[in-house]
């Protein structure tokens, strides 16, 4: 807690019945839920804007770019819903022509999920992957830890199986690359049983690679952030920005969340943010609708119960650099290319065709994920940004090495994010503290997709893991037991 | 457009390929269903089951409850069975549709592929 003489303007405090801390797309959801049904609710967030990893912008050279999380796909009914309220459209994913595969030297064209090159391998890679999703089925959403053999699931890593169980070398390397555009995460730093629960949750790693029919199937017209915006415009001044949290007191039915006023995107760090304002929000329940990672940097009085710190300790981001290349046309389709692109051990593995639906102009996107990210990191930008359009001409030819613009986004590197798409688990801990994920600690209730039952890491499982930890709150407002775990 | 007896061919080769390769039999243990097959250009019904690990023999005509219904042209089934169309292709482009439990059409969909790439 910050001592009382530091803080200048005591006016700036707030009292309300719950504070949301993020105001992403599940801190909106869970407030826009109670603001709904008539609860006090203030949200805070530390940026100078909403949506969390949800994040549009109109770049340097004037296009409008997805940084963060952009896809929907089939039964992500909580996003659909949301985007048919706000009257945002979606569009089909390009699919139309063929994929690259680049591998060693060679490339190679392929239609539909898996490159075809080597038609044993995709035949064992198929195979592998129909295995693990039957497997993933079997474990429970709720509680992944009361799977019938949890124990061995959760003591071997999704690298173990995958060595076991596959015996072509490159479907090994293809599946790889699919794990870790999914997870920001090599397989090696997976457990096995969180790998089947998330799996699970997003109806299989088949759906989860998909475009058409899958979790990348369509796009916001105008950008994913469009629809955070829009649940913090009907929140009103219940939304405050700027407002990163370093302290939280709380009692049996209360809870203090100390917040600095900062004028601007400084990092946590800056003598703008370490000079600003303090001030306080005090209610009778908070949800953190952030990253455990993140939730463990917060500073709580009395500290959090040891499983719950230990939990955040153990639920790691994943690294991502999600890098787009911007064209004057999408060239690729005119040599029947659908943009798509499998490089095994390439910097940038995957890739999509991300073009706008009503700009003329062209998009790739691609992810530089797991260790490669925290190379490329170390590599600096110009490293990564010559080996990114090299791959693009290896894949499209060399008009690809003249893009009007390159434009990445570090997720690692963001102060108020540390990492992406999501959070993942090695092996032991959701056995061993699982149940930490989602259980109060007192007036504190916790929220954020990595919560989620269906959809965890998308934006979908966002909203839902918003809303249930609402329904939690306004089950303790009224007195009544709390706690699904 | 292909004919009953074209596509009762291509499928007797295709279920030879399929019960002989062990990485599909493997595939479909414990799994027992019942297919229906509709062909939308000439409008004709098959079943096919699936018993212990291996795949029946495609009969005329509907029969008995079905867990997954597959609807295609005649031609684009006997190309699948030939082994001479990717059916990824035709379900991303809704040529081929699957329509059955999540679990089943994936198993299905899998097992196609593998069916192809075997081939």
């Amino acid at each position: 807690m910050p001592h009382r003489e530091e803080r200048a303007v005591a006016e700036q405090d707030r009292e309300c019945e719950v504070v949301v801390v993020g105001a992403g797309y599940s801190g909106l959801a869970a407030a826009r839920h109670l603001a709904r049904l008539g609860v006090d609710t203030v949200v805070l967030d530390a940026r100078h804007r909403v949506g969390g990893r949800s994040f549009t912008e109109v770049s340097e050279a004037g296009y409008s770019i997805d940084r963060g999380g952009q896809w929907i796909g089939p039964s992500q009914d909580h996003l659909a819903a949301l985007a048919a309220e706000m009257g945002v459209a979606t569009f089909p994913t390009w699919t139309e022509g063929q994929g690259v595969e680049l591998r060693d030297d060679n490339r190679h064209l392929y239609v539909g999920l898996i490159p075809t090159s080597d038609p044993e391998g995709a035949a064992d890679g198929i195979a592998c992957m129909l295995h693990l999703d039957l497997a993933a089925f079997d474990v429970p959403l709720d509680a992944p830890w009361d799977a019938a053999d949890a124990a061995t699931l959760d003591a071997q890593t999704l690298a173990t199986y995958l060595d076991t169980h596959l015996t072509s070398a490159s479907a090994r390397a293809i599946l790889e690359v699919a794990v870790k555009a999914i997870f920001g995460a090599g397989s090696a730093e997976l457990s096995l049983l969180f790998t089947l629960f998330y799996l699970h949750a997003g109806g299989g790693l088949t759906n989860l690679a998909r475009t058409t029919g899958g979790a990348q199937e369509r796009r916001f017209a105008g950008g994913s952030q469009q629809l955070a915006e829009g649940m913090a415009a009907e929140l009103g001044e219940r939304v405050l920005l700027g407002a990163p949290v370093e302290s939280v007191a709380y009692g049996p039915d209360h809870v203090t969340v100390s917040a600095r006023l900062v004028p601007s995107d400084a990092a946590p760090t800056d003598p703008a943010a370490t000079a600003a304002t303090v001030m306080e929000v005090r209610a009778r329940r908070a949800i953190f609708a952030m990253a455990p990672a993140l939730c463990g940097r917060l500073v709580f009085s009395p500290p959090l119960p040891g499983n719950r710190d230990q939990l955040c300790q153990r639920m790691p981001m994943g690294a991502v650099t999600k890098v787009h290349a911007i064209y004057d046309e999408p060239f690729w389709r005119a040599d029947g290319l659908n943009g798509q692109i499998v490089a095994p051990g390439s910097v940038l593995e995957s890739a999509f065709d991300n073009s706008p639906d009503d700009a003329p102009h062209g998009a790739v996107v691609g992810f530089i994920a797991g260790d490669d990210c925290r190379r490329m990191e170390t590599a600096g930008p110009a490293a990564r940004q010559a080996a990114v359009l090299e791959e693009l001409a290896r894949a499209f030819g060399p008009r690809a090495r003249t893009p009007i613009e390159v434009v990445e986004q570090h997720w690692p590197a963001e102060p108020y994010t540390r990492g992406g798409p999501v959070a993942v688990s090695a092996p032991g801990a959701l056995t061993a503290l699982g149940p930490a994920l989602r259980a109060p600690v007192g007036p504190l209730h916790w929220a954020g997709t990595e919560t989620a039952t269906q959809w965890c890491g998308y934006l979908d499982g966002a909203l839902s893991a918003g809303v249930r930890a609402a329904d939690e709150v306004l089950h303790a407002l009224k007195g009544e037991p709390v706690g699904l775990d | 457009m292909a004919s009953t007896e074209e596509l009762l061919e291509a499928y007797a080769e295709w279920r030879t390929r399929s019960n002989g390769n062990p990485r599909l039999t493997n595939m479909v243990r414990g799994w027992d269903r019942v297919i229906h097959f509709t062909t939308t250009d000439t409008e004709q019904g098959f079943t096919m089951r699936v018993e212990g690990q291996q795949l029946s023999d495609l009969a005329i005509g509907h029969e008995g409850q079905p867990d997954v219904v597959v609807t295609g042209s005649s031609e684009d089934f006997c190309d699948m069975f030939w082994g001479d169309l990717n059916p990824s292709e035709k379900y991303m482009s809704g040529e081929i549709t699957l329509l059955g439990s999540q679990q089943d059409v994936m198993r299905i969909d899998a097992i196609s592929m593998v069916a192809f790439l075997d081939s």
